[in-house]
């Protein structure tokens, strides 16, 4: 459904992307992570067609990001939801269902539709009266007036209260189930690994890490063996942790070196344990080698 | 471009306003208008009081109380009296500026206010008597002139078409004694043209000349009001200047908190956005231009010389409000736009009658259609051309800068510029296309510098100008080829900037020849050779072809300095365009010194 | 009501701020520009309506006219008394408009008696813009001549004796319009200039929501008001001190200067004062704009009900011809600017930050 090959972005001197290529299918929830500043917005608003590529193409459903039939299948929800807040909720959403050319009817129904799914009431309130959880509803209400194949949410939970992030989540996976391609960013992870069949991991305008969350646990870190000593070894990641070092290693023989060397220097092993590390961990650890490097 | 979608675009931009124009706004401003109203009729009836009491007269404290002296003073609000003597007045020790003591002493105290008080209260005391007069029983004693004029045209000094050349100085110096030499056509008898001209009817100010024969003392005689059409075509432009304010708003609305994004990923592409919110300021605009010129018995030229300047207020305050970072910076722009555009438009206007330069300002066109002159197409076109190509071009590099990019970021105006310029350039194709655009700026640019050097001295104004010609022309050949090679539209090499530079020079030459070739459709009075080929050196035609060619060959030459300059960055460019400037202003002096 | 130290630096922080932001966006150029660009307008304008209507500041020959009808010798007579005008006497009327159609005068002028013994002229004028008008005011200062003379003649039937009119001295015709228009359009202009840029600058931070970010400081929203208030109302002065200077400079002699930049000041304060409340009310910058024009243009107006309209004031204390009721004025407004700082103060104190 989407395309992504070579993608640069660059402002004046600074390089927001610098190289990225991926795709995703149709019907998949795919997620785009990364600290602030790593290029996801970048990333997104090229998809959305907002930014014109400094080199590489992205294309959705096999056109051009930015053309007009393209807008016209894509729903894009961006960071802060910039809203006409002199309108009327349904003035604003029956505004933008003219813009996508969605017959008078289909809108109305459409849009009561969604608006109820949403949970949305006082909808002749003018925007600029609502809260910020309700402006947010009828900026999602906006990026689905057109019934769009493919969705693109730019921090669909940013600043929203734990209540209406649930519902969000709650609300694309019901969107994905019904067939449609999601792509959003985030950084609250939880909600990535909840939903997300597939992500990519940005830093600093790269791809670091990509796949399914299993095929990124593998390849970035996999299980770890804890190793928590009395004294410190030069094996594996040593770290001072409750009054004994706790070395990490990837496999049982080093597991072994540890306890060989540890008794060897006079110390003694006082624990071992397994570890799966979380998404997020993963996500930090990235990010901090990242920042090393 | 869809017209629905334009049109629905068009349709929020009116309810989205009408929207928010809330009660409470409505009701103040209503209340201020009746405030105003209200005070203001009773308050002017009395001519505003602004010059009231500014002068001091002293009287002698000795005089009488009904002394008519006296009475001058109480009756001309700008007087204060003051009682002294005249010793005193004479010592400097009272506060009077002047001093009257009876019929032969009227005396002013020596400086600047005291002559001005002194020539004031000699017009008070003309007008006292007349009001006087007035009041006397016996009326022809009192007015024993009487007055009548009459209005009547006359043919020409020299027709249309005999193109003498004296054209624009005949007949102007009023005297018309001296330009016997062009009678021409047939007298027409003692038919006046109270047909056209008498309509306009400007109430109290003696126009609608044609035929008027009034009775009245020489002092009630009051000049014709030269002005009068050009008053009112300025009633054409007034209007503009609140609209923008508006217009400017909403542009720049959609840029803060990033409002307009949405509008961009919808199918609407940027032109149907930018097409749709400015419609209803021109539909708007056109409708007071119509409704104005129903009024003021104008016709459907006064609408057509009106609309390339509302297109030109529009488009330049649509680029100011992309280019605006803030509230505060667009009402310096929008204010800006609407002093420069007023001036430019109104200063050569009043020329209209004079020379046939005023057409420069497409109100000129308005002023004759008011006066009931004809306007040949030629004339339309040489008026309203730059407009309309400067509105559409201002248009095209504000459409280049409405995308996320640029909206919403504050980025620095130059850098909002060249990004402007490079939406437009399209291979190597665009740089003679836009090159040629440009001229009309540069038509513009040197005529403003002309105006604000004229009043200072020669010396100074004139290398100046020939300076400031040479830099506002190489810098429209050049900005296009810069913007290009910064944002790698072009690549930085020895080659690619000649090509450039060749393609630039060449299509400012184009585009310069094109304007002396309307100039001369336009304005068939001056001489053609003079305006196309310069001034007839010779008649060879070899030569005079060599003598055509030479600009191409300057314009190219100093292009290509500068876009050589523009391919190794910006600095280097800044120094290869101070090199080219100078290089075609010696070229300008040259060709100067050559002439004269 | 004054507020700790801390409180003064973030008030002067924003205060700075404020004014850098004009330094950077280059407006206060744009507005000084603008200025003198209405300024040089206006005087052109005036210049030029000024040497329409005083035909001597107009380069230009003596104007041939034809006279002609029964009783010529008045109009020759003063005729020959006046520069400016060369009359000719034409026996006959036929002649004398076939050269005016073939333009070898500008105008007739047919004199007559009437019955009462009036002289009647008729004068035919041609119908040609701006060169009729010069010729028409030339006609009238004629025609006003020969008024005088004959007036003179029947003196005994006239009740009062019209008062001898002293010879022209020769003044500069721009003096009035100096002190009375020019003046006060340059002192008020920068008052204008300030509250409309107060305006634009609080609705802004109010549709950015950066207004509120400016209040997490330790700063009240009076504070806050009050810093951009008074930055914004000091801009008017300083720029009424430049204009001054400048027309002390071109040979243009003002009185009462530092009264005039006081008053400028008081103006602004009630001006910029103005601004802000309605910036503060008003929903958005669009209304917002068109109130504060409108105000202003509703105070002009309105004040126009005082003993002195308030450029009249300028113009008196320029001019040096200030009285008493001038110097009270002054004082008003120099009281009512400082009731409008601390008004503005007590009512944004009031104000609720959420109705923002």
């Amino acid at each position: 459904m989407i395309e992504v090959s070579n993608l640069r972005k660059e402002y004046g001197g600074f390089v927001a992307v610098e190289d990225s290529t991926f795709s995703v299918a149709r019907g998949e929830v795919f997620g785009v992570v990364g600290p602030n500043g790593a290029g996801k917005t970048t990333t997104l608003k090229t998809l959305a067609g907002l930014i014109e590529p400094t080199a590489g193409t992205a294309t959705v459903a096999g056109l051009p990001a930015g053309d007009p039939e393209t807008a016209a299948i894509l729903g894009f929800l961006p960071e802060e939801s910039p809203l006409y807040e002199e309108m009327t909720a349904t003035a604003y959403l029956e505004f933008f269902a003219d813009l996508y050319d969605v017959p008078r009817a289909v809108a109305r129904e459409r849009i009561a539709e969604t608006l109820d799914r949403l949970d949305l009431e006082h909808r002749e309130r003018r925007i600029g009266n609502m809260s910020k959880g309700m402006k947010r509803k009828v900026a999602i209400a906006r990026a689905l007036v057109n019934d769009p194949e493919v969705l693109i949410f730019d921090e669909p939970a940013s600043g929203l209260d734990p209540l209406t992030t649930n519902y969000i989540v709650e609300f694309t996976r019901e969107l994905s189930e019904a067939g449609k391609t999601v792509v959003f960013s985030a950084h609250n992870l939880f909600h990535v690994e909840s939903i997300c069949d597939r992500v990519i991991i940005m830093a600093d305008g790269n791809i670091v890490a990509r796949g399914s969350l299993e095929e990124i646990r593998e390849a970035h870190g996999g299980t770890t063996y804890h190793v928590y000593a009395t004294v410190e070894t030069a094996v594996g990641v040593a770290v001072r942790e409750n009054g004994h070092v706790r070395h990490t290693v990837s496999d049982m023989d080093a597991v072994d070196d540890v306890r060989r060397r540890v008794e060897t220097e006079g110390g003694r092993v006082v624990d071992i344990q397994t570890h799966t590390p979380s998404l997020e961990e993963i996500f930090l650890d990235v990010a901090r080698r990242e920042e090393a490097r | 471009m869809r017209l629905r979608r334009i049109g629905r675009i068009a349709r929020w931009e009116v309810t989205k306003g009408a929207g928010t124009l809330d009660r409470k706004t409505v009701f103040a401003l209503v209340v201020l208008a009746l405030l105003v109203g209200v005070v203001g009729v009773s308050a002017f009836d009395d001519g505003g009081g602004l010059e009231d009491g500014i002068y001091v007269v002293g009287v002698d404290a000795e005089s009488a109380e009904g002394d008519p002296y006296r009475q001058v003073v109480a009756a001309s609000p700008e007087f204060r009296l003051e009682e002294t003597t005249i010793t005193a007045f004479r010592l400097g020790e009272s506060d009077a500026d002047v001093f009257v003591g009876g019929p032969r002493l009227l005396e002013s105290d020596g400086s600047t206010k005291g002559d001005a008080a002194y020539a004031a209260f000699r017009d008070a005391i003309e007008r006292y008597n007349y009001e006087s007069m007035l009041a006397e029983p016996d009326e022809a004693a009192a007015f024993p002139v009487t007055v009548s004029v009459q209005y009547q045209e006359r043919a020409p000094a020299s027709a249309d078409g005999s193109g003498s050349g004296d054209a624009s100085s005949g007949g102007f110096d009023g005297s018309g004694a001296e330009g016997g030499a062009g009678s021409g056509g047939a007298p027409d008898g003692a038919s006046s043209g109270s047909g056209e001209g008498g309509g306009l009817g400007i109430p109290d100010v003696g126009g609608g000349l044609g035929e008027r024969i009034e009775a009245g003392t020489p002092s009630a005689l009051s000049p014709p009001f030269p002005f009068g059409p050009l008053i009112l075509a300025f009633l054409f432009v007034v209007p503009m200047n609140f609209v923008i304010q508006a217009y400017g708003s909403t542009i720049l609305d959609e840029r803060i908190k990033r409002r307009g994004e949405l509008l961009l990923v919808s199918p609407a592409s940027r032109y149907e956005i930018v097409a749709g919110k400015t419609l209803p300021y021109l539909l708007g605009l056109v409708a007071i231009v119509v409704v104005l010129a129903v009024a003021l018995e104008g016709g459907v030229l006064s609408v057509l010389g009106a609309l390339p300047i509302a297109l030109v207020f529009l488009a330049a305050t649509f680029v100011g409000a992309m280019l605006a970072r803030s509230f505060k910076e667009l009402t310096f722009v929008t204010v800006a736009i609407s002093v420069f555009m007023t001036t430019y438009t109104f200063v050569p206007a009043i020329f209209t009658e004079v020379t046939a330069i005023a057409l420069i300002s497409p109100l000129t066109i308005v002023v004759m259609d008011l006066q009931g002159e004809s306007v040949t197409l030629g004339q339309y076109l040489f008026s309203t051309g730059p407009f309309y190509l400067v509105a559409a071009v201002l248009f095209l590099l504000g459409i280049g800068l409405y995308r996320e990019e640029d909206m919403f970021a504050q980025k620095a105006i130059p850098a909002k510029v060249v990004d402007a310029l490079v939406s437009r350039l399209h291979g190597y194709r665009s740089v003679p296309l836009l090159s040629i655009l440009f001229v009309p700026f540069v038509f513009v640019g040197q005529l403003l510098a002309v105006a604000l050097l004229f009043p200072a001295p020669e010396a100074l104004a004139l290398p100046l100008l020939l300076v400031f010609a040479a830099a506002i022309e190489e810098l429209a050949k050049s900005i296009h080829v810069y913007a290009g090679i910064a944002r790698s539209r072009f690549d930085a090499s020895l080659r690619t900037a000649l090509v450039l530079g060749v393609l630039s020079g060449g299509g400012f030459f184009v585009g310069e020849k094109l304007t002396h070739a309307v100039q001369f459709v336009g304005l068939p009075d001056l001489p053609a050779g003079q305006v196309v080929f310069g001034q007839a050196l010779t008649s060879d035609p070899l030569l005079v072809l060599a003598l055509f060619l030479v600009p191409l060959v300057v314009h190219a030459t100093t292009a290509t300095i500068s876009a050589i300059g523009a391919s190794y960055g910006r600095t280097q460019y800044a120094a290869a365009f101070v090199l080219a400037t100078l290089l075609h202003a010696g070229y300008n002096l040259g060709v100067i010194l050559l002439v004269v | 009501m004054l507020g700790s130290e801390a409180t003064w630096s973030a008030k002067w922080a924003i205060a700075r701020r404020e004014l850098a932001s004009l330094r950077t966006e280059k407006t206060i150029v744009l507005a000084i520009v603008i200025q003198v660009f209405i300024a040089a307008f206006s005087s052109f304008l005036v210049v030029g309506l000024v040497s329409l209507y005083d035909p001597t500041s107009v380069e230009g020959g003596e104007l041939v006219v034809a006279v002609t009808g029964d009783d010529p010798e008045a109009l020759l007579a003063a005729a020959a008394e006046r520069d400016g005008i060369d009359a000719r006497w034409a026996s006959d009327r036929s002649s004398a408009y076939s050269a005016f159609e073939e333009r070898r005068v500008a105008a007739v002028l047919d004199a007559s008696r009437d019955a009462d013994g009036r002289l009647a002229v008729r004068v035919t004028a041609p119908d040609e813009g701006i060169g009729t008008t010069l010729l028409i005011v030339e006609l009238r200062g004629l025609l006003e001549d020969v008024e005088r003379t004959e007036r003179a003649s029947s003196v005994d039937r006239l009740e009062t004796v019209p008062l001898a009119v002293p010879a022209d001295a020769g003044a500069s015709p721009y003096f009035g319009f100096t002190y009375t228009v020019l003046l006060p359009l340059l002192l008020f202009l920068p008052v204008f200039i300030s509250g409309s840029i107060v305006v634009d600058s609080l609705t802004e931070e109010r549709q950015r929501g950066t207004l509120e970010l400016l209040r997490v400081a330790p700063l009240s929203l009076a504070d806050v008001v009050d810093a951009k208030l008074v930055s914004m109302a000091a801009l008017a002065p300083v720029q009424a001190i430049a204009w001054l200077v400048l027309l002390v400079l071109n040979g243009t002699a003002v009185a009462n200067v530092p009264a005039l930049v006081i008053l400028v000041a008081a103006l602004a304060l009630i001006v910029v004062g103005a601004g802000v409340a309605i910036a503060l009310v008003a929903p958005d910058r669009r209304q917002a704009q068109l109130l504060f024009s409108g105000t202003v243009i509703g105070i002009l107006v309105v004040a126009s009900v005082l003993p002195e309209h308030p450029a009249n004031t300028v113009a008196k204390l320029a001019v040096g011809s200030a009285t008493s009721v001038t110097w009270l004025l002054f004082a008003g407004y120099c009281l009512l600017g400082a009731a409008t700082f601390f008004g503005v103060r007590w009512g944004v104190a009031r104000l609720e930050a959420e109705s923002l």
